[in-house]
């Protein structure tokens, strides 16, 4: 069947739910671009095997055992894993499986489900389950056990702070909000042990999406019954994912095994997999002792790693998208002065400025990174903003800022964040006090904060970075610099010309014709200064040769697991020391 | 000033402590490069013959950055002992000699402030007043003067008793001149060894503040900021955090060492 339209009014509210379920936009987007994506099998498309596909030579390794963590990851003791009753447990998705899952393209197909299928309309929605659908006890899961869960999460008396994101299911708001007390009443049922119907209260024809995400997933009702919150411990915890949770040393450690009566179980090469909570402080120490096998990494260790010989084969970047950039507020002084912004433009040695990130940034001439659709390379656009410091003070000429003097106090603002970016704000502020002779001193701020400020455009120059939500052009011009914005603008910056052509290429649908606009969009943004792009993002982590079977996505790039995606582990493999 | 000429460890903490004034008065020409000079080629070099202690993330020197991090704790130091002063003596004394009512309103403010931690209360400060230097000597003098007060005020409370004090009182000493010239005099002792002890304090708390990032604002360098950034690349980069690490403890032990002597050369009770 096809699947039904998604209108903009139910993308509004996908939005909503998504919003309720502790996603934000960001993440939002990204499934919406998922779902743009999705080709004529639509939400039946069949999800990637996960068996190892080994190369000449290989050989799987007898002790299928991974260890993975450090660097960022769980680098917190989880309150639970409970996700059906906790979204925010910090707990570890792997244990689970849902009726649907998302993708290395994020896009959602079935997982638990065989089969997903709606009337006309969309505002019925019928998932058949898989007749194998066991729980890790070795009884089946059923749609029985959805029905519960979903209906354990509306229940007023489980206070979900996300409870809302199931609101599309009819009567699931009036339950949520004690209007109504019989369960029944709300639209989630199991016809029979295999098939969940699901009644909405209008056409949906996003909501498999919603049963593709963490807050969708189900719980053990007999467990929950006899252990209460205790339920999801080591030894107590009866789960239907790819693994099971052997042991749980609270703040040290996690041991995951293999879950046989999982229903993709036969491609699951992993026997056991061993999660140390470690700070984010220890960096890829715990990595380098063979501690680990797998790690995020940060900025102190990437350039000693690659350089070392036994190391350097290990390391390898992920996809992470994303432009460091400077906003001069066009409101404040000195920065309303259009020459002083093109000066400041040319005095940024890109060059030298990236080195200080030690790998975490490449230098940047545009705002979209190379490789992502409405990368744009030529010349005319390099040159606009390029660094040549005699231009930089050619500008300052007929300002009161001639030679470089007179400078009024200047503060760059920075949000508190990792991955080298004080060090990148420290070399830009060293550049500028070297090719324009200009002070400037460095605050930074914690997120919130900051945040508060940046939308009121309260701060004069603004060290920046903009994370790509999901590779059209559209996301990195149109939320970020779009001048009829009316909340959430990050600058005071405006010009009609640039908004003439973000509108055009949002409105177009010739692919073409689209990237012409915003080619034009940035160079506008660029002469006009409303910008500087510095540096675009690298982010690192770090596997054993003998890990193997990280998905990639559609640009080629190793995707790890995130707060979307979580179906990395059961991809992994060991091979043989060669 | 003999008792302390013999203490040893006091005068070479002296000695230390003059020489770390000496370098943050002279910072301007003692430091080889301009603090804020980088060198993009060279980052995060171990120490050479160009750059004795290496350079730092942004290729800039070592040194340099720590001879101007000298001014920076120097002044924390001193600056914040002067607000200290300023505030805990006048309450101490005030609140010594008046007694009665003001005496518990004040003692209760004393307790009061006594009771909040006191890095906690400097970041909460900083937090609503914004890094820089001038909000440092402000937060750690606005929490800093609860001790001083305590001593001089029970101090004021022992010597208001003294016979000396009511000759003055009997031959007509107003309420300032019996406080400034009879009693505040006689109790300065207490309140030299707590400058003394204070000031390394106060150096420390800036380092602390400026380690977890709401201290001196970048560019301009301090100690407690060097170590901060570079602790993270211990490992990579080992002398990023370690030379200014060990500014710091000298500087600490230079200013204990000496306040100790101080101490004990003021002691009636060692002679």
């Amino acid at each position: 069947m096809s699947r039904p339209r998604i209108t903009d009014a139910q993308m509004d509210l996908l939005a909503e739910r998504l919003s309720a379920g502790g996603l934000g936009r960001r993440q939002f987007l990204q499934i919406a671009a998922g779902l743009a994506a999705m080709g004529a099998a639509g939400f039946n498309a069949r999800p990637a095997a996960a068996a190892p596909k080994l190369a000449a030579g290989e050989k799987l390794a007898k002790d299928q055992h991974l260890r993975i963590g450090g660097g960022g990851w769980w680098q917190n003791d989880p309150s639970s894993h409970d996700f059906n009753k906790d979204l925010y447990c910090n707990g570890v998705p792997a244990l689970w499986a849902g009726l649907m899952k998302f993708n290395a393209d994020f896009q959602p197909v079935p997982n638990v489900a065989e089969k997903v299928s709606s009337n006309a309309d969309g505002s019925m929605w019928t998932f058949t389950i898989r007749k194998d659908s066991k729980w890790s006890d070795g009884s089946p899961c059923t749609a029985k056990d959805f029905e519960w869960s979903w209906k354990r999460q509306m229940d007023p008396a489980s206070k979900n702070p996300y409870s809302s994101y199931f609101y599309d299911i009819k009567g699931a708001e009036a339950f949520n909000k004690s209007k109504v007390t019989d369960a029944s009443q709300v639209g989630v049922r199991a016809k029979d042990d295999w098939t969940l119907e699901v009644t909405l209260e209008g056409p949906r024809g996003y909501f498999p999406v919603l049963s593709a995400y963490l807050a969708a997933l189900p719980a053990h009702r007999p467990s929950v019954e006899k252990h209460g919150d205790k339920w999801t411990e080591a030894g107590n915890l009866i789960c239907n994912g790819p693994f099971t949770l052997e042991s749980w040393e609270h703040n040290k450690v996690m041991v995951l095994r293999k879950n046989k009566h999982f229903i993709g179980a036969k491609d699951v090469t992993l026997d056991k997999v061993t999660i140390p909570i470690v700070p984010v402080q220890t960096g890829a120490l715990p990595y380098e002792n063979n501690e680990l096998d797998m790690t995020s990494l940060q900025t102190g260790d990437l350039r000693r790693m690659r350089e070392d010989p036994r190391m350097k084969g290990q390391v390898f970047r992920y996809p992470f998208p994303g432009t460091w950039y400077l906003t001069p507020q066009v409101t404040k002084p000195p920065f309303d002065n259009v020459k002083v912004r093109r000066a400041v433009a040319h005095a940024i040695d890109r060059e030298n400025v990236v080195r200080v990130a030690d790998g975490f940034a490449v230098p940047a001439h545009a705002m979209i990174p190379p490789g992502f659709p409405g990368a744009v390379d030529d010349k005319k656009i390099r040159d606009i903003q390029r660094f040549d410091p005699k231009a930089a003070m050619a500008q300052l000429k007929g300002t009161p800022f001639e030679g470089g003097k007179n400078w009024p106090k200047i503060t760059l603002t920075m949000r508190e964040e990792g991955y080298g970016s004080k060090p990148l704000a420290e070399a830009v502020q060293s550049v500028l006090l070297e090719h324009l002779n200009m002070k400037t001193e460095l605050e930074v701020l914690e997120q919130r904060v900051f945040r508060a400020g940046l939308w009121k455009n309260d701060y004069q120059l603004v060290w920046i970075r903009w994370f790509m939500d999901y590779p059209d052009p559209h996301n990195e011009y149109f939320d970020t610099f779009y001048g009829k914005k009316t909340e959430g603008k990050r600058q005071a910056w405006v010009n009609d010309a640039f908004d003439k052509e973000l509108e055009a290429g949002r409105d177009t649908r010739d692919t073409k014709k689209r990237l012409v606009n915003y080619a034009k969009a940035e160079e506008i943004l660029q002469t006009d200064a409303g910008y500087i792009p510095v540096a675009w993002v690298a982010r690192w982590a770090a596997a054993k040769p003998t890990v193997r079977g990280l998905e990639k996505n559609k640009l080629g790039e190793n995707v790890v697991e995130g707060n979307i995606y979580f179906d990395m582990l059961p991809h992994l493999y060991i091979v043989e020391k060669a | 000033m003999r008792r302390l000429r013999r203490n040893k460890l006091a005068m070479a903490g002296g000695v230390v402590i003059v020489l770390l004034c000496l370098v943050a008065i002279f910072a301007d020409a003692l430091a080889p490069l301009p603090y804020t000079k980088t060198n993009f080629g060279r980052l995060n070099e171990g120490p050479t013959r160009t750059y004795p202690l290496g350079t730092d993330q942004l290729g800039r020197d070592l040194l340099s950055r720590m001879i101007y991090g000298a001014r920076v704790s120097m002044l924390v130091g001193l600056g914040a002992q002067l607000i200290v002063v300023s505030i805990g003596v006048p309450i101490g004394a005030l609140s010594g000699y008046l007694g009665g009512r003001a005496d518990i309103v004040l003692t209760r403010i004393i307790d009061v402030m006594y009771a909040f931690p006191r890095l906690l209360f400097v970041i909460l400060v900083m937090s609503m007043l914004g890094a820089g230097l001038m909000n440092i000597f402000i937060a750690i003098g606005l929490t800093g003067w609860v001790g001083i007060a305590r001593q001089v005020r029970a101090q004021v409370l022992a010597l208001k008793e003294k016979e000396f004090v009511d000759a003055a009182r009997g031959l007509g000493a107003g309420f300032t001149r019996l406080l400034g010239r009879h009693i505040l005099p006689n109790a300065l002792t207490p309140i030299v060894v707590a400058v003394t002890f204070g000031i390394p304090e106060a150096i420390f708390t800036e380092a602390a503040l400026s380690f977890i990032g709401v201290g001196i604002n970048p560019p301009t360098p301090s100690w407690g900021q060097m170590v901060g950034e570079g602790q993270q690349f211990i490992r990579s980069y080992w002398h990023l955090c370690v030379f200014p690490s060990i500014a710091i403890a000298i500087t600490m032990l230079a200013f204990t060492f000496f306040g100790d002597g101080v101490r004990d050369a003021l002691d009636p009770k060692l002679k």
